[in-house]
């Protein structure tokens, strides 16, 4: 079955100034993400998790102009397998906290040879 | 292990709050809050990927911790720097976690209960940082519970932490005399927290029940440490027990309110009864006698009448005359009327209100003109009846009152 990248996408304007959940809320979503997991299980390869801090490797000479580091726009990623890329963008979606005001998800097939 | 408790953030929020303020001092209850609020945010993210680890509770402790001595590591840093002198390190001890004893855990958590209940902050405040220290519910959600507005609910907790940070009160510090001379206090609050979900003239939902159930698991706290297990405490939670068994009875099918007498008594929780009676039996250990007893005695008696008619009211009665006697009021002297006319007919209630010169609140309130046209309709005194019964449908508090009341006080 193909495997597919879900990178978490930070989108301006919206989203970052949430309030916080409360404990009760926290509760819920812990639920709701148990049970996304428990009917997928067999779809979910890695859930992956946020990203932290990076650095980048560069050549020498480094290249011209701004760098933009991918972090700046991603927030986290996981990897699925579905038969394809429209059933994994359908997992990805129902992954709760992740398709909000603010945040999306690109999903992105892994090539694999043969 | 990865079906946590139904209720396991709110709790563990309660518990982590009280444990850390212990620690780093209530003073700074505002970066311990933001500290467990990031713990538990950390266990919804990772939990679900990995597994539930095995002590959730010290899990959550480490991460708040953590974070916490983190925050105030960086905030002692920059004070420092501000005025010039090099940063020695953190002021915080982080050695390992305590070990999780159950007291421990219920000693930091009254410790709390406690710090809430400081004198110098109004009750009304008081009320509203328990909520929201000890019970995890955020603001948003106490204002819902409360019928505040957001805006207000707020203000209370900003100035009970504003006072609590004045005070730089070391939890640990206070003695078992200053703990036993706030047990009182600690107890009322359980008292408002618990009528606050139990308000009849508020449609009751499962939000309310909930309240009922926090002041419950609160008061049982109270009632395992040595300092506040006392005979008061346990007719407390007897008199909680009793109204929490008939409160799944006290509205019909559609929100609407169900008097006393028209409650199918079948609809009574058995198992809540049973134990609000072991709780009232051990409160009769002491010498003392509280408002708490009374209410309970009366609550009891209701609880173990097979129907209204079989109601010994005679005792009702006489557990009023005590609770007016512990805890004056002329609102348990208007129930003792009510209780009175009951067992010896309404002229004798009348007589017992004629005696009495309510305050402006009661005069003015539903239930006094209620009570006074009821009696007055069923000693067929037409006109007076009329009268009250007039005021009582003006000043009921809210449309299911305003029912309940309609049907109750019907003309002749």
């Amino acid at each position: 079955m193909p495997k597919f990248l879900c990178l978490q996408r930070s989108f301006p304007g919206g989203g970052q100034q949430a309030e916080k959940p409360s404990p009760a809320q926290m509760q819920a979503m812990y639920e709701k993400f148990n049970q996304w997991r428990d009917k997928f299980r067999d779809n979910l390869v890695d859930l992956g998790g946020r990203l932290g801090v990076g650095s980048i490797a560069l050549p020498e000479p480094p290249p011209d102009g701004p760098l933009v580091e991918v972090k700046e726009l991603v927030g986290g990623y996981m990897v699925v397998a579905a038969p394809s890329l429209d059933e994994a963008l359908q997992i990805a979606r129902g992954c709760p906290g992740l398709v909000r005001p603010g945040s999306g998800v690109e999903v992105i097939e892994i090539k694999t040879p043969g | 292990m990865s079906e946590l408790d139904t209720q396991f953030f709110r709790h563990e929020y309660g518990r982590l709050v009280a444990m850390l303020s212990r620690r780093v001092g209530v003073h700074r209850l505002e970066q311990v809050e933001d500290a467990v609020q990031e713990a538990l945010t950390t266990a919804v993210e990772t939990w679900p990927k990995s597994s539930v680890p095995e002590n959730p509770s010290a899990w959550l402790y480490r991460v708040a911790l953590n974070q916490l001595t983190g925050g105030l590591r960086l905030q002692t840093r920059r004070q420092k720097l501000a005025e010039h002198h090099d940063f020695t390190g953190g002021e915080v001890a982080t050695d390992v976690p305590h070990a999780f004893l159950a007291a421990d855990v219920r000693d930091d958590l009254l410790r709390m209960l406690f710090a809430c209940c400081d004198p110098a902050i109004p009750v009304e405040s008081q009320l509203v940082l328990a909520l929201k220290v000890l019970c995890g519910f955020d603001v948003r959600e106490i204002a819902e519970r409360l019928f505040l507005t957001e805006a207000n609910v707020y203000k209370r907790v900003a100035r009970a932490r504003s006072r609590l940070a004045e005070a730089e009160i070391e939890l640990g510090e206070i003695t078992p005399e200053e703990l036993r001379a706030r047990v009182p206090a600690v107890q009322s609050i359980l008292y408002v927290l618990f009528t606050e979900g139990h308000l009849s003239s508020h449609v009751e939902g499962p939000i309310r029940l909930e309240l009922c159930d926090e002041a419950i698991r609160l008061a049982r706290e109270l009632a395992e440490h040595p300092i506040s297990a006392t005979p008061e405490t346990f007719a407390l939670i007897a008199l909680m027990h009793f109204h929490r068994a008939r409160m799944p009875s006290r509205q019909d099918g559609s929100g609407g309110l169900l008097l006393l007498e028209e409650q199918d008594r079948a609809l009574w929780d058995q198992s809540q009864i049973q134990d609000g009676l072991s709780w009232l039996a051990r409160s009769a250990g002491g010498e003392a006698f509280s408002r708490y007893h009374a209410e309970a005695g009366i609550a009891a008696e209701h609880c173990m009448a097979a129907s209204f008619a079989a109601t010994r009211w005679d005792r009702i009665v006489e557990c009023y005359e005590l609770l007016d006697r512990v805890a004056p009021s002329a609102l348990h002297t208007l129930n003792r009327a009510v209780a009175l006319a009951q067992s010896q007919g309404p002229n004798a209630g009348l007589a017992l209100l004629a005696g009495l010169e309510p305050p402006s609140w009661l005069l003015g309130s539903y239930l006094w003109a209620a009570v006074l046209c009821d009696l007055h309709r069923r000693a067929n005194h037409r006109e007076l009846a009329e009268q009250h019964r007039i005021v009582a449908l003006d000043t009921a508090p809210s449309p299911v009152v305003r029912a309940a009341l309609e049907r109750r006080l019907h003309g002749q």
